[in-house]
């Protein structure tokens, strides 16, 4: 099997709505690929997680996970995969320790080899310490590293992380991002869905970004940046009463157009640093006072306001 | 982004594993998955402080109060006792398993709500398992409240069960609360939420009441005989009663293990189905 | 003062029906015990002593009634402590509501749910055969004093859950509501009940709310128990009113 993931005209309709929540999907995965999969709430990132972890039964479609039927073989896919789903259900009245030791059980490593991979794991997690504790006490990073780690326990092909930082704390975030990057230098397999453009372009190898149930584009994070166009300079005035003027002045350099706010112009220009100065000058020039400059080189938000007309809400991560 | 120096992830990579290999069929049902999952449900009464009075105090009230109350009923000819109380201890006792039972379909329910379900059927596990899980820690929980609901009665009256009575109850009752827990699963299953609950503790309380719970066949009003005839927990009953009242016929104890055969075929049948389907 | 009452009262009746997993125990459980009851002891109205009644179904539907309106009674109280744990109560508390209305509009809830709960068994028994010994006039003292019944165990319920500390103390009274009515005569006659209950029950005011409801079911329109079971009604409401009212400003004075 070439690609860990591949999927057909996959489809989803929920009984109730009836309206689809994910539609045509065509997905290939390459085997050992971070593949992030970016869209705003409600998009049907977790229904396309959930479809290809057998948890939801296609509508129409195929979905092949590790070289499995989601259909024919859901068994077979659930031995190859592991899962950290969105909304991750952890047994407050358990300690970490019991429930890795239990989902080592489930996937039928012996009583006996259970307990040295939990202890593995909680180590390698970081919450080794934590182990005894029952999961109640846990904050929600710690649940998250340790809904992690159950979704390692049998070292997995291919690691399904449905929304894994969301809500986290910026350090807990790298943390994760870290273990991430790691599993991917073994070889792992991740497919990851996310709000956070950051993420996708800090982690993935490539980008899907889903909107409305459809995916609208596709490829590495700097592809999908290049495709958007060219950097652009971001102009705020002083004086809101210049920008006609300075419209025309910006012209010589770049492409010009007004800003959200009549203070501001946005100059889309070939490369950016490179005409930095020329547009200073040209402003200095025709006495038009400047309260700022800034490159601003194209994200995926520019990305997925092309692709959509939306933005999507970007979050400051640390 | 730099990598964070801090990490208490270790980066080293850990050891392999003992694994077993991926894409091997799951057993049809795992008695060491099942064991961790009836560890699991005793976490419900044994981790929560006071969790198991309910459960043990209400067949007591239930059986008390009853005889206190009813206890001249065998004076109508007809009971085969005098004991109104050695009559219906197998109610309570069938209360207590039903109870149990009910409350792991009503847990099953807050399980499927908060995705604790989904965690278990993303395992290889097979679904047989996961329902063994299930209703065998309803048989195991049971166990808590059934003896001082025993010591209880007998303290108050009732005669001591022959080894061989010991033996049918330690059976029966077990079984009734893994099948209680069976059906209660089905309707969680079909519900997913814990909004099944008063349905499943009403369908199951009227199983065990609807029969010769509080009077013998020829006593009951014909509707309610006919009822009774119709009902398989009528035989579950008298085979528990039989410990208490009379001698211990062969045939009552098969017709009792019959009934719960019966029912227990029926309701594993719909449970697995409700668990196929989940995934719709 | 009437008028917040009257708005949480309607509040209260509101979140009521449209809980099913609240209504349905209301009515389900005791219209189970109801036909079991009727079903499999009706034979025991030949035991020597038991009184002369249109029938046993006409005897039992009292038994359903009380039971139906301390579970009620329960659940007013397993409400009001979830809100005070969830923080609604906190808001009710500050917003500018004289306090008995809080205690007042539960209690006018329970009146109308519990002239519901009573006619709905009158109804159930009327279709199953049962006699009404008092005919309409009869019926209309039944609801009456169902009615009446229904604010005495919600204002039970009240004083329980601003006293207790957490919603599951009150919720794990629901065995206790059983042993109450075991200790009455609310199922079987008093001369017929097994020891302690015989004499427990000369004191215990259910039997006495029980006859009340049962007279003009099942014996007549007989002056004495009606006016008994009216007396311990509006007894039962007065004094669990004062605990209630007590209740709430001890609950206040630990909030503040
Ligand atoms: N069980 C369900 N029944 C009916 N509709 C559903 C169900 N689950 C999700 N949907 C709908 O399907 C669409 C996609 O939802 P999904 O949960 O896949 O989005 P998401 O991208 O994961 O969003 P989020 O970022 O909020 O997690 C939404 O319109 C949602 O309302
Ligand atoms: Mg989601």
């Amino acid at each position: 099997m070439s690609h860990a993931i591949v999927t057909r005209g996959l489809e989803k309709r929920y009984p109730k709505g009836g309206t689809y929540a994910v539609q045509g999907v065509d997905l290939a995965v390459d085997h050992g690929e971070v593949y992030g999969f970016l869209g705003p709430n409600g998009a049907g990132k977790s229904t396309m997680v959930r479809l290809l972890v057998t948890l939801l039964r296609p509508s129409a479609g195929t979905a092949h996970v590790a070289g499995h039927d989601v259909v024919k073989d859901p068994a077979g896919v659930r031995a190859s995969i592991g899962v950290a789903l969105q909304d991750a259900a952890i047994d407050p009245l358990m300690t970490g320790r019991e429930l890795l030791e239990l989902q080592a059980v489930l996937h039928g490593l012996s009583r006996r080899a259970s307990a040295p991979r939990g202890a593995l794991l909680l180590e390698r997690v970081g919450l080794s310490d934590a182990g005894d504790k029952r999961v109640g006490e846990y904050s929600g990073g710690m649940r998250r590293r340790l809904d992690l780690a159950m979704a390692l326990i049998h070292e997995p092909r291919v690691l399904f992380l449905d929304e894994p930082t969301t809500g986290l704390d910026p350090s807990s975030r790298l943390l994760l991002w870290d273990e991430v990057r790691r599993l991917r230098d073994q070889g792992t397999t991740v497919f990851l869905t996310t709000q956070y453009l950051e993420e996708a372009d800090q982690l993935a190898d490539r980008v899907g970004i889903i909107a409305g149930g459809q995916l609208v584009a596709e490829d590495t994070p700097e592809a999908l940046k290049a495709q958007v166009g060219h950097p652009h300079v971001h102009v705020v005035l002083t004086n809101a009463a210049d920008r006609e003027r300075s419209l025309q002045v910006a012209s010589a350099v770049g492409d010009p157009r007004p800003g959200v706010t009549d203070h501001c112009l946005d100059v889309s220009v070939q490369d950016g640093s490179l005409e930095l100065p020329a547009l200073v000058r040209a402003l200095d020039d025709a006495g038009i006072a400047v309260a700022s400059l800034d490159v601003v080189r194209p994200t995926l938000d520019d990305v997925f306001l092309q692709k959509t007309g939306a933005h999507l809400a970007e979050e400051a991560v640390a | 982004m730099p990598p964070d120096t801090q990490s208490s992830m270790p980066v080293s990579a850990p050891p392999a594993p003992a694994l077993p290999k991926s894409g091997r069929r799951p057993r049809f049902v795992d008695p060491a998955a099942v064991l961790v999952l009836v560890r699991r449900g005793f976490n419900e009464i044994l981790r929560v402080p006071g969790a198991s009075i309910p459960g043990a105090i209400a067949p007591i009230i239930f059986l008390v109060g009853l005889t206190m109350v009813f206890g001249q009923a065998t004076d109508i000819p007809g009971y085969g006792t005098d004991s109104f109380l050695a009559f219906v201890l197998p109610v309570a006792l069938l209360q207590s398993a039903g109870f149990t039972g009910g409350a792991t379909g009503v847990n099953l329910g807050r399980d499927i709500e908060q995705g604790w379900l989904d965690r278990l059927l993303l395992s290889p596990t097979s679904r047989s398992t996961i329902l063994a899980g299930l209703v065998l820690s309803a048989a195991a929980r049971v166990l808590i409240p059934v003896p001082p609901l025993l010591v209880m009665a007998i303290v108050l009256g009732a005669p001591m069960p022959s080894l061989v009575g010991v033996l049918i109850i330690l059976a029966v009752v077990p079984i009734f609360s893994a099948i209680a827990a069976t059906w209660a699963s089905v309707l969680a299953l079909k519900f997913r939420s814990q909004q099944a609950s008063p349905l499943i503790q009403a369908s199951i309380l009227s199983s065990i009441l609807f029969s010769t719970s509080y009077a013998p066949l020829e006593l009951l009003e014909p509707w309610m005989r006919t009822i009774a005839e119709l009902n398989p927990v009528t035989y579950v009953i008298e085979g528990l009663r039989q410990c208490f009242v009379g001698e211990i016929s062969w045939t009552v104890t098969w017709q009792a293990f019959a009934a719960l055969g019966g029912l227990g075929a029926v309701f594993v049948t719909l449970a697995l189905l409700g668990l196929r389907r989940f995934e719709r | 003062m009437i008028t917040p009452s009257v708005a949480l009262a309607l509040r209260a009746l509101r979140l009521t029906l449209r809980r099913p997993q609240f209504l349905i125990p209301l009515f389900l459980m005791p219209s189970i015990f109801l036909a079991v009851n009727t079903g499999g002891l009706s034979a025991t109205t030949r035991l020597p002593g038991f009184p002369e009644t249109t029938g046993f179904l006409a005897f039992q539907l009292a038994a359903a009634m009380v039971q139906s309106l301390m579970l009620s009674g329960l659940q007013a109280g397993i409400a009001v402590s979830l809100e005070i744990e969830s923080g609604f109560f906190d808001r009710i508390v500050t917003a500018p509501v004289p306090r008995l209305a809080i205690v007042a509009g539960r209690l006018m809830a329970a009146a109308v749910l519990g002239a519901g709960q009573v006619l709905f068994f009158l109804i159930v028994g009327v279709i199953f055969g049962a006699d009404l010994a008092g005919g309409v006039v009869g019926a209309l003292v039944v609801v009456v004093l169902g009615a009446l019944a229904g604010v005495a165990f919600a204002a039970i319920g009240l004083a329980i859950a601003f006293r207790a500390r957490q919603a599951s103390i009150v919720q794990g009274l629901f065995p206790f509501v059983f042993a109450v009515l075991y200790l009455s005569s609310a199922f079987f006659p008093q001369e017929l009940l097994g020891p302690p209950a015989d004499t427990i029950s000369a004191f215990n005011p259910l039997s006495y709310i029980a006859e009340g409801l049962r007279a003009p079911i099942a014996y007549g329109m007989d002056a004495l128990p009606i006016l008994e079971g009216l007396a311990m009604t509006v007894a039962v409401i007065v004094v669990a009113s004062l605990l209630a009212v007590a209740g709430l400003r001890w609950r206040l004075a630990d909030a503040a």
